[in-house]
């Protein structure tokens, strides 16, 4: 056969040995992590868990006021932001076709969703925490709606522009002013795909622990008092496992599992809503 | 060609009133020069129909009658548009006004993301502040004129993205006569369509013709013979030739309409 | 009231609904665009103490001593820049295979489920890679693979000094590997995409000619989709950058810089997450915060570079169609 057909198919055998076996390096990291986390958190995932404050070092005890903490604040933080995130991506689909501010704010956007979470909370740190004197829950809610904000701001501008402008002119051929047009036809037909980028903007804050350091802080007891720091998963996660108690550290394996578990179902479900979607197109 | 068609259009007597003067109109897209000095009148309850090759301003045309182009910033029309007298191009004619009375129906169906019987009503509700009874008989009086309802009247509650595509057709007509609008354009209604439904929608057309003024732009010349009383033959954003449908279609006065017609060209 | 009143009358109403329902959105856009503003002169104010003091130095001093309130910022800038290039050099090559795989070898079946079990990564908590660095990864890495990187290239000049002191486990290279890891599945599945874009027609005409996968893939579908891949890796980049908690679990927090890759270092992102809450004095936390604004604006200098690359992409799509 000829030479240099054959060093040809080394060089394409090789490659794509190579590329199999990224393939499963990639998978191999997946199935390693999370197998430790059932190996370390499974047997913490007991009802006390659910029931019982953070203890005290050495103590046993549960993270139902961390759980509860990260709730509220991931609720209150989406609350905040999506509609916040929603108006805004809008402005940038529909009217943003002329002035400077569509095109600059696009880009910002862009800025702050690659922005790194930390210099976030120190960005909330020092026009809050700082000027009040101390760390508090609503501090943390801040920091967490201006990381939803920018992915929903986004995904807003992203799935409303998917809507054919057939459909807009179909409704403004029936005498439609526009707001009508934009909340009751491009903002229902973009429902599912709107959703999605809130379930993702969801996932990401629910996992997230560098801005809430700064801001939210921790809380070793029960608290709903928002102008107060605030227990919450992430942080205590980060304090426990750091720490030298063996029973803290099995709480945070616990808290870890938690946590994986929730975001990772919460992003499973947001692509199952999005293909449903298009599938349904 | 289908002569019979031609000749039940103009067996029809009656005078027609003029519903729509179209005077000395140009219209831009940005700089480009996409209609020239367009001049016709549009005759009451009639159907007009607009042919010509591809991109020869037709639906442009369409398109100024209800002041569509103004959803996108860069283009421009020039001239009058007359509808009932008034001026429609003139900048203090509201536009929501104008849509309601001159309806349109595209290319592609638009079933918007709602149930049939809310697609049908979205419009109605938009002007009109009906009880539940009154606005239950407008649909159905609407699908009726559609001829869609004996098909559709026990799923009024499913989506109108289930319906087959000739039947979302007849959905967005009936939900453009459901507002009762004056003038009906139809851009292309059919070019999306299967054979079988496309002769449901020009039957259609045909008996709307009683109430509504009827203008329809359309690639198929044996559909313009079928369904117009008029015909206007476009070429590179002029009007060439305009009269009434048997006229063009057997004794054009223009060579470039005659070829265009027989085939030649186009 | 006539008719026609009627509909004036609503239709007027509908212009003012209309109005308003644009300037509330322009408000809220306008409040995304001043939200950057404020980080930026907020940091900026925050950070003037330590601009005053140390001015450009702050960038170049090795030391960091909060008891003597000496600041500078070389050993974490280092640190990050260091860790995020081991990352790229890591998770490019491998991202590139993963999306050489998911869109020329993959069965059609498995495209779908792989390609999510890889975007899963990314959506793996940072904290977590933290953790399970620190405990399970570090002394894995340090019983294993250490002493065989030391072996094979101690002798090797010019790259030995990387790899040598104690098997820690922790440190600048752990760090690395754990960012490689996470940055993973963002640079594939831009890359994917972007692979996905290549019009079939352009891949057939080369299997026409008698190409192998391989160098369709390398020279049809990679030059095609050039800007899109590096876009990819600059985002990939920029997430490495900004990593907080993974690093912050394995890196060793040393203020030091060392040759070697075992050792423990530091990165800007982990000195904030570490130190912030304990800095007391005006000085301390200041500098803390100049660091955070250093960082800010290396990320943002990144994501210039990715948009100018992607509408440089953009613009070669618009040529060809």
């Amino acid at each position: 056969m000829n030479p240099i057909y054959i060093r040809r198919r080394i060089v394409n055998a090789t490659c794509l040995t190579f590329s199999i076996l990224a393939m499963a390096f990639g998978l191999f990291w997946l199935f390693w992590i999370l197998l430790t986390l059932f190996e370390h958190g499974l047997h913490g995932l007991t009802a006390s868990l659910f029931t019982e404050m953070t203890p005290a070092p050495g103590n046993e005890g549960g993270l139902l006021n961390a759980i509860i903490g990260s709730l509220v604040m991931v609720i209150l933080a989406t609350l905040i932001g999506t509609p916040i995130g929603i108006l805004a991506g809008t402005y940038l689909a529909e009217f943003g076709q002329r002035g400077w501010l569509a095109p600059v704010t696009r880009f910002i956007n862009d800025i702050l969703l690659s922005a790194p979470s930390i210099v976030i909370g120190l960005f909330i740190y020092t026009i809050y925490v700082a000027k009040v004197g101390h760390f508090s829950g609503w501090a943390g809610v801040l920091a967490l709606s201006m990381i939803v904000i920018p992915v929903v701001v986004r995904t807003t501008e992203d799935m409303l522009r998917l809507v054919p402008n057939s459909l807009r002119e179909a409704a403004a051929a029936l005498g439609a002013p526009q707001w009508k047009i934009i909340t009751l036809i491009t903002w229902r037909a973009s429902k599912a795909g709107i959703l999605t980028g809130v379930l993702l903007a969801i996932a990401r804050i629910s996992g997230e622990t560098a801005p809430l350091l700064f801001t939210a802080l921790n809380n070793q007891f029960w608290s709903m008092n928002m102008n107060q720091p605030m227990a919450n998963l992430p942080v205590v996660i980060f304090q426990f496992a750091m720490s030298p108690y063996e029973s803290w550290q099995g709480l945070a394996w616990a808290g870890a599992l938690l946590i994986t578990l929730s975001v990772l179902t919460l992003n499973i479900a947001a692509r199952f809503f999005l293909r449903k979607h298009e599938y349904h197109k | 060609m289908n002569n019979n068609s031609v000749l039940k259009s103009v067996n029809d007597d009656s005078v027609a009133e003029i519903k729509m003067k179209v005077e000395n109109l140009d219209f831009f897209y940005s700089k480009y020069h996409a209609l020239k000095s367009i001049n016709m009148d549009i005759q009451e309850k009639r159907v007009t129909a607009f042919i010509g090759p591809s991109g020869c301003g037709k639906s442009t045309l369409l398109r100024t009658f209800n002041r569509m182009y103004q959803l996108y910033p860069s283009q421009e029309a020039r001239g009058q548009i007359r509808i009932d007298n008034v001026n429609v191009l003139d900048r203090k004619q509201d536009l929501n006004i104008l849509r309601a009375k001159v309806g349109m129906v595209f290319q592609k169906p638009t079933p918007f993301p709602m149930s049939i019987f809310d697609n049908v009503a979205f419009g109605v509700r938009l002007y009109e502040s009906l009880n539940r009874t009154e606005l239950e008989e407008r649909v159905e009086w609407a699908l009726q004129k559609a001829a869609l309802w004996d098909e559709v009247k026990d799923k009024l509650h499913h989506s109108g993205t289930s319906l087959s595509g000739g039947q979302q057709q007849r959905l967005c007509i009936a939900r453009t006569i459901a507002v009762k609008p004056e003038i009906v354009l139809l851009d292309e209604p059919t070019s999306a369509l299967d054979p079988l439904s496309t002769a449901r929608i020009e039957d259609l057309i045909f008996t709307l013709r009683e109430e509504y003024t009827i203008i329809v732009v359309t690639h198929n010349m044996q559909q313009a013979a079928r369904v117009s009383d008029y015909t206007a033959y476009m070429y590179l954003g002029e009007l060439i030739e305009f009269g009434d449908t048997r006229t063009i279609f057997t004794t054009p006065k223009n060579k470039a309409t005659e070829d265009y017609i027989t085939g030649k060209f186009g | 009231m006539s008719q026609e009143d009627h509909l004036a009358d609503r239709t007027s109403k509908q212009w003012r609904y209309d109005v308003l329902f644009r300037q509330v959105t322009r408000f809220f856009a306008f409040f995304v665009f001043s939200l950057l503003a404020a980080l930026i002169i907020s940091l900026l104010i925050g950070s003037m103490p330590a601009i005053k003091t140390f001015g450009v130095d702050f960038i170049f001093s090795a030391e960091w001593n909060p008891v003597t309130e000496k600041f500078g910022a070389w050993v974490p800038i280092v640190g990050t820049l260091v860790t995020s290039l081991i990352a790229l050099a890591i998770g490019v090559p491998v991202s590139f295979g993963i999306a050489l795989f998911l869109t020329e070898l993959s069965p059609p079946w498995l495209r779908r489920p792989l390609g999510t079990a890889i975007e899963l990564l990314a959506g793996i908590p940072s904290i977590i890679y933290g953790m399970w660095g620190l405990f399970v990864f570090a002394p894995f890495f340090a019983e294993y693979i250490q002493p065989w990187l030391q072996n094979s290239f101690e002798d090797v000049p010019g790259i030995g000094f990387l790899f040598e002191g104690p098997f820690m486990g922790i440190g600048m290279l752990t760090a690395g590997i754990i960012l490689a890891i996470m940055v993973i599945p963002y640079i594939a599945s831009v890359m994917r995409d972007v692979f996905d874009i290549v019009p079939p027609m352009l891949k057939e005409s080369a299997y026409a000619l008698g190409a192998t996968t391989w160098e369709v893939v390398w020279h049809v579908v990679l030059p095609y989709t050039k800007a899109g891949v590096i876009g990819g890796v600059m985002l990939g980049l920029g997430r490495a950058l900004g990593e907080t908690m993974a690093v912050t679990f394995v890196i060793g927090n040393a203020h030091q810089l060392h040759s070697s890759l075992f050792m423990p270092g530091n990165s800007i992102a982990s000195a904030l997450a570490n130190e912030f809450t304990e800095a007391d004095g005006e000085l301390y936390t200041s500098a803390l915060i100049e660091l955070g604004l250093i960082l800010f604006f290396i990320t943002f200098v990144v994501l210039v570079c990715s948009k100018l690359l992607l509408a440089q992409l953009q613009k070669h799509e618009g040529k060809i169609t």
